[in-house]
C-alpha cells in the first residue's frame, strides 16, 4: 500500500514537470527579427494559398537564408509578380519545390490542403482523360461533386492519388480491379452507382472520341472507312 | 402414333441423330421445335414457321456448316469500347500500309442523344467471309475465292488485276486496294500470319481486352463460338442480311 502511494506521488510529480516544460516552450515569444513576419502570408491569386514563416523558421528550424533571396525575394508580392511561381515550376524544384520534393519535405503534388486554403478552387474543371491501359476513359469531377455531392475525401487519396497520371502508372488500373472494388469500383458496384461491368461507353469514349476531344479528328476516314 | 407408348421410351436426345437423318427429316418440311421424345410434347412445325421464330434466317442452322473447319467470328457488340487495339494488332500482324484507306478491320461509331446525355455505340467490322460471297462471284480472274477447307474468302494476289469490281460488290466495304501489293487486299482471318502457325485466334481477337471478338470453328462443338451461337434466347444478328450473302460474322449483346 505504501509502495503504491509512492508511485502515485511520483507520477503526479512527473506529469507536473512535463507540464512546466511544455508551458515554457509555448511561452517563448515570437521574434520577428529571427523568425520573419508572424502573420502568415496569404496569396489570393491565382488561388488562395497561405505560408507561415513561423512553421518554417521557429518550428522547422530553417534560417532566413534558406529561402531568401535565392528562392524568394524579401519583398511582398515579388514571387507572384514573376508569373513563374506555378505548381509545375515547384515540381521541377523551383520556389517551394526546392525543399518540398518528397524527401526534405512533403512533395508539392501531395497534401494540397496544407497550403491551399480553399480546396474547391482546385477542383479540375477539365475532363480527366486516361489513355492507359486503354484509350480512352473520361472522368468528370463536376458531375461527381455537383450532381452526386461527393467530397474530395470520397476518392482522395484512398482510391486515387491527387496527382496526374498516378493511376495510369500502376499495373492494376484495370476493369478486373474495379470489379474487386478498387478505384472507381468502390462506388461503381451496382447498388451505389451503376456497376463497372455495365454501361461501358459512359466512361469509355474510344479512340474516335479521344481524337475529337483533342481536336485532331482531321484524318477523316482513317480507321473509319466502313459505314461512314 | 401413340403418345402414351412413346413416353415410355428412353429419351434419345437430339444429339444422337445423324446429320443425314436430320436432313431427311428437314426435307419433309418439318422442324422439331419441342422436346423430341420422352417429354410431354412432341411438336412438329413447318421449317418456314420455325425460321420465323429464330432471330434471323441468316444464322446458319446446325448441320449446315459447309466447310471442314467453318471459321467464323462473334462480336459481342455492347462490350466494344473502341480502344482499337484490334486495329493496331491487325495492322502490325498483317502489314497493312499506312494509307488512309487501307484497313482490314475497323470500329464504327454511332453517337446518339438519350435524355439529353450523349450515348456512344461501337461496332467492330471486318470481312464477313460470306457463304455466298458477292465479291467471289464478280471477280473476272478468280483471284478471290472461297477456301474450300476453311470457308475463308482468300485473295490470290498474283491473279488480281486490280479492277476493283469486288470492292464494288462487297456489301461490307471490307476490301481495299493495296498499293504495295498492287492488288486488292482484305481480311483473311489471319490464315497466313497466325492460323498457319498453329494459333487459334486472329490477331484482332487476341488483342481485344474486352473479349468482344470471339473467333473459332463452328464445326467444333467445344469452341466458345459454338456455345455462344447456340445459346437459347440470345438475339443474334448479322449485318445487311438483305443481301443474301450469308455472312459468317455474327453480332450479339452478351
Amino acid at each position: 500500500m505504501k509502495q503504491y502511494r509512492m508511485k502515485t506521488v511520483g507520477t503526479i510529480l512527473l506529469a507536473g514537470s512535463f507540464f512546466l516544460v511544455s508551458n515554457s516552450i509555448a511561452a517563448e515569444t515570437f521574434d520577428e527579427d529571427t523568425y520573419g513576419p508572424e502573420a502568415p502570408i496569404i496569396w489570393e491569386q491565382p488561388t488562395k494559398v497561405s505560408f507561415s514563416h513561423k512553421t518554417h523558421t521557429m518550428e522547422a528550424g530553417l534560417a532566413c537564408d534558406s529561402c531568401h533571396d535565392e528562392l524568394f525575394t524579401m519583398e511582398s508580392g515579388a514571387a507572384l509578380a514573376t508569373g513563374t511561381m506555378t505548381m509545375a515550376a515547384m515540381l521541377e524544384g523551383q520556389y517551394c519545390g526546392s525543399c518540398h520534393d518528397g524527401n526534405t519535405a512533403f512533395a508539392t503534388n501531395m497534401q494540397c490542403a496544407s497550403c491551399h486554403m480553399d480546396m474547391t478552387e482546385l477542383i479540375p474543371t477539365d475532363l480527366i482523360v486516361w489513355t492507359k491501359p486503354v484509350k480512352a476513359v473520361i472522368f468528370d469531377h463536376k458531375t461527381h461533386i455537383e450532381d452526386f455531392g461527393l467530397e474530395c475525401e470520397a476518392c482522395h487519396d484512398s482510391l486515387f492519388a491527387m496527382e496526374k497520371g498516378a493511376a495510369e502508372r500502376t499495373t492494376d488500373f484495370t476493369m478486373q480491379a474495379l470489379y474487386e472494388g478498387k478505384y472507381c469500383g468502390k462506388c461503381h458496384d451496382g447498388p451505389t452507382a451503376f456497376a463497372a461491368n455495365t454501361r461501358c461507353n459512359s466512361c469509355h469514349i474510344g479512340v474516335k472520341g479521344y481524337n475529337r476531344l483533342m481536336g485532331n479528328d482531321g484524318q477523316h476516314g482513317k480507321n473509319n472507312k466502313a459505314g461512314h | 402414333m401413340k403418345i402414351e407408348e412413346l413416353e415410355k421410351e428412353i429419351n434419345e436426345g437430339t444429339e444422337s441423330i445423324s446429320i443425314e437423318e436430320r436432313r431427311k427429316f428437314l426435307q419433309m418440311g418439318l422442324a422439331v421445335t419441342g422436346i423430341f421424345l420422352g417429354g410431354s410434347v412432341l411438336s412438329l412445325t413447318s421449317i418456314a414457321q420455325a425460321n420465323q421464330n429464330s432471330p434471323d434466317i441468316n444464322i446458319p442452322i446446325e448441320g449446315q456448316y459447309p466447310y471442314t473447319k467453318h471459321y467464323s467470328m462473334v462480336m459481342r457488340q455492347n462490350r466494344c469500347i473502341d480502344c482499337e487495339k484490334c486495329v493496331v494488332a491487325c495492322k502490325q500482324t498483317n502489314h497493312i500500309p499506312d494509307a488512309h484507306d487501307a484497313y482490314r478491320t475497323a470500329i464504327q461509331e454511332r453517337l446518339t442523344t438519350e435524355n439529353g446525355s450523349e450515348r456512344r455505340e461501337f461496332r467492330p467490322v471486318l470481312c464477313n467471309h460470306c457463304n455466298r460471297p458477292p465479291c467471289v462471284r464478280v471477280c473476272p480472274t478468280k483471284a478471290t475465292y472461297k477456301d474450300p477447307e476453311t470457308g475463308i474468302v482468300l485473295m490470290d494476289y498474283v491473279k488480281c488485276i486490280g479492277c476493283k469490281t469486288c470492292m464494288a460488290a462487297c456489301p461490307y466495304n471490307a476490301r481495299y486496294f493495296n498499293e504495295e501489293k498492287y492488288a486488292i487486299d482484305k481480311c483473311n482471318f489471319c490464315l497466313d500470319t497466325r492460323l498457319a502457325a498453329g494459333k487459334t485466334e486472329t490477331a484482332c481477337a487476341a488483342a481485344c481486352p474486352a473479349r468482344v471478338r470471339i473467333f473459332g470453328d463452328l464445326k467444333d462443338k467445344s469452341t466458345e463460338i459454338y456455345r455462344l451461337l447456340h445459346m437459347p434466347d440470345t438475339k443474334i444478328w448479322v449485318l445487311r442480311p438483305d443481301t443474301g450473302a450469308l455472312p459468317n460474322v455474327f453480332y450479339m449483346n452478351a
